[in-house]
């Protein structure tokens, strides 16, 4: 079975984090973010992955490479010249996509993380027998999103409704659909929006279900995002009673550390944190809702909250960082500093205090 | 003087990406030495003037940047100087005099009588032919272009103190807390060789000192020399402050123009500097026009020949046009740079602002700042790739690469 992953573009809201490299290689919960969804994809049997990119291929095939082999799936990149939209990359991969078995094949959105019930969705697809399925998941502010209005009973869409003014329904769009090889002939190779153009034509022959996602979604697209997305990740292995949360006495909540990471005396962990390869976390240190990165080393006394802190960055002792602080590759936070949302680009040292949010660049 | 003995080798240091920061956004995609200032990249000004100094041998470019950066650079630029350029990478830090003793076999390659040293991040006049002259006068080890600035400014650089007579350096302190002078150092130097000689002193004494430290516990309390390795050497500190009053060294002053383009917005103002220099020196490099058969011209503007401008456009004073530009009919621009391949449609506006490579900017849209150069968003900078949608208005911002503005803007660094 095959799948396309939508990777796209410049992933400017992930910045500085996507300065340094391209979005779907950000780790989410210690692993690059697109390798949550290959390893969904591998483990329900899909045999070949296509990722639509545009931007820094050569990044991302080298990055792959480690990860064909160790993951045993074929994993294919389909490079678009000019931005396609969300519809476009499938006329363009199209080849890719087809063969002679004539299987429906997955498309997935790159800054999605999820429960992934792709089992489910095939049988979902198998039982109503229309060309397409999409999921949909409820929210709170569903005027943020696209709303898909569904028939109750079947799940068949009647609509799309963009950003609506007033309440139409709380199901949207999850970014996870399962197509037939069919749905490829009503896309041309130009910019398309798959909600906008495609979808509501499917949908108007009533051929396109939806299918509402129960369990965890969050679109980690932004930091704001990808903090809320870390504790719905981590309470969703709390759930499955999953081994590789830390336990311990200096552990609060839902914590996941990596296991060459070294953390010292008399600190405090959790809840929400994610702790990744190499990291050295000295003794003394409080950290709540955030995520340390590969090669950070956070150093004695200091309090982290709320914040991303970037590849091999530090943060001397004392500090304390909060509020939506992203620090990115290589940023240094002297002793005794305080960061108030501070968003710092890569390769630099904070001095001074940064008491209200602020870009360093 | 100049005699056929005399061959004169120029060494240009033009840093790194990780080191300046303060170049951001517009070096997140370019090296800044290669940053167009009047049409030209930083660093060919300096190699221009250096193509004034009678017996030129060599010019090097010394820098952390990789070398397949500046390959495509230094050949072009060797082929049409007829002067071989060459870039040194630096492995590590040494030090602004550390780098130029770790290349000395090179530098010393062609045994020349004297070295110039020139920072690539100077805007000024480059007096060099007359520095040379000056410097073979005093017969000293080293020559350093001083400028008078103002004395509350002073302060940012480095100090010093001369002979009104000799013109010996008396006395050098590097950005002093109380006022000391108001003579301070442009960063542009002449040596010869004994510099290597000095240079390789404060290594080695630095290293005796550091086996000292093993006995004087008070030697290892001195944060100065703690954590310095020997093989790094600070020209301010380690040579011109500790040699001065030795007649060692002597000054060479210029009245002309001097900045440091440390920012974007300061190289906006470089580039005025260099647009009026063409004015005096080559006046055929800058575009002129009425408005009939060409776009009116208002003072110095620089158009690349592969740039297309439409006649109802008024371009300038103080605008740059790079390469494959296009600007569209009505288009207002001033106190600008255009970058490689923009397109501005009808009736936009630009004041105070630098475009980046192949961005776009909409019908009517006004793009602009405040012009204050010293400020962080007193000049609006748009990266690369960035589109502005017709109508818009950004006022001084900062926009990184690849984002599309739909709303107006004012003070605000868009990520």
């Amino acid at each position: 079975m095959k799948a396309l992953i939508l990777v796209g573009g410049f992933g400017t809201r992930l910045r500085p984090l996507t300065l340094s490299v391209p979005k779907p290689l950000v780790d989410f919960a210690n692993k690059p973010m697109i390798l949550h969804q290959i390893e969904a994809l591998k483990s329900i049997g899909v045999t070949e992955v296509v990722l639509a990119i545009n931007y820094q291929p050569e990044v991302m095939l080298n990055f792959l490479k480690d990860f064909e082999a160790k993951l045993e799936i074929k994993i294919t990149c389909s490079q678009e010249t000019e931005p396609l939209g969300t519809a476009g990359p499938l006329a363009l991969a199209r080849d890719k996509l087809i063969d002679e078995s004539g299987e429906p094949f997955f498309v997935l959105n790159s800054d999605v993380i999820s429960e992934y019930p792709l089992i489910e969705m095939i049988e979902f697809h198998k039982s109503h027998g229309g060309e397409a399925s999409i999921m949909v998941t409820k929210v709170d502010e569903p005027s943020k999103y696209g709303v898909v209005v569904t028939e109750e009973s079947t799940g068949k869409v009647e609509r799309f409704v963009e950003k609506p003014k007033l309440f139409v329904g709380n199901k949207i769009n999850a970014g996870i659909y399962l197509l037939n090889p069919s749905v490829l002939d009503r896309i041309q190779l130009r910019p398309t929006s798959i909600e906008k153009e495609i979808f509501p034509k499917i949908a108007a022959e009533g051929k396109l279900y939806a299918m509402v996602l129960l369990g965890f979604w969050m679109d980690i697209g932004q930091p704001k995002d990808y903090i809320t997305g870390l504790r719905l990740y981590l309470d969703s292995l709390r759930k499955k009673a999953s081994p590789k949360l830390a336990t311990g006495t200096n552990i609060i909540g839902n914590v996941l550390v990596d296991e060459s990471a070294k953390i010292g005396e008399g600190c405090l962990i959790g809840p929400d944190v994610a702790i990744g390869p190499g990291c050295v976390v000295e003794s003394g240190v409080r950290l709540s809702c955030c995520t340390v990165m590969r090669g950070v080393r956070i150093k004695k006394h200091a309090c982290i909250s709320s914040s991303i802190i970037g590849w091999h960055s530090t943060v001397g002792q004392w500090a304390r960082v909060e509020n939506m602080t992203i620090l990115g590759e290589d940023v240094h936070v002297c002793d005794e500093i305080y960061s108030n949302g501070g968003v710092v680009l890569p390769h630099k040292e904070i001095k001074s205090s940064i008491l209200k949010p602020e870009i360093v660049m | 003087m100049g005699g056929s003995e005399e061959r004169v080798v120029a060494v240009i240091m033009v840093g790194g990406p990780t080191k300046g920061t303060r170049f951001r956004p517009l070096s997140l995609n370019t090296p800044k030495p290669l940053f167009p200032l009047a049409g030209q990249p930083m660093v060919n000004h300096p190699i221009s003037a250096c193509k004034r100094i009678p017996n030129l041998a060599q010019i090097y470019l010394i820098g952390f940047y990789e070398e397949r950066e500046f390959a495509l650079f230094v050949s072009s630029i060797s082929n049409e100087l007829r002067v071989p350029v060459r870039y040194l990478k630096e492995d590590k830090p040494h030090g602004s005099a550390g780098g130029l003793y770790n290349f000395r076999d090179q530098i010393m390659e062609e045994s020349p009588s004297h070295i110039f040293l020139l920072n690539c991040d100077v805007c000024c006049s480059f007096p060099l032919a007359e520095m040379l002259e000056a410097h073979i006068s005093y017969r000293g080890m080293g020559t350093i272009l001083v400028i008078e600035v103002s004395p509350e400014s002073a302060n940012q650089f480095g100090e010093l103190v001369a002979d009104p007579v000799t013109n010996e350096l008396l006395h050098y302190t590097e950005k002093p807390e109380t006022f000391v002078s108001d003579r301070i150092n442009c960063g542009v130097y002449i040596f010869t060789p004994d510099i290597f000689t000095a240079i390789q002193g404060v290594s080695s004494q630095r290293k005796d000192r550091a086996t000292l430290r093993r006995v004087s516990s008070f030697e290892a309390l001195q944060p100065a020399n703690r954590s310095l390795p020997s093989d790094f050497v600070r020209l301010d500190q380690d040579i011109l402050s500790p040699l001065a009053g030795k007649k060692q060294f002597y000054v060479y002053e210029t009245t002309d123009y001097w900045e440091q383009i440390k920012t974007p917005g300061m190289s906006l103002k470089c580039s005025g500097l260099y647009l009026a220099q063409f004015r005096r020196t080559s006046p055929d490099l800058l575009a002129s026009g009425d408005g009939t058969k060409n776009a009116a011209i208002s003072g110095n503007v620089y158009i690349h020949p592969s740039a297309k401008v439409h006649p109802t456009a008024k371009i300038g004073p103080n605008a740059s046009i790079s390469a494959n530009a296009r600007i569209g009919a009505g288009v207002r621009l001033v106190h600008c740079i255009i970058l490689d391949d923009v397109e501005i449609k009808e009736n936009a506006v630009v004041i105070h602002a630098i475009v980046g490579w192949k961005s776009s900017i909409g019908r009517w849209s006004r793009v602009q700042a405040s012009g204050d150069h010293n400020t962080k968003l007193g000049v609006t900078i748009l990266g690369e790739s960035v589109t502005v949608e017709d109508e818009v208005v950004v006022i001084n911002s900062i926009v990184l690469p690849n984002k599309t503005m739909n709303v107006s803007v004012q003070e605000e660094i868009i990520l």
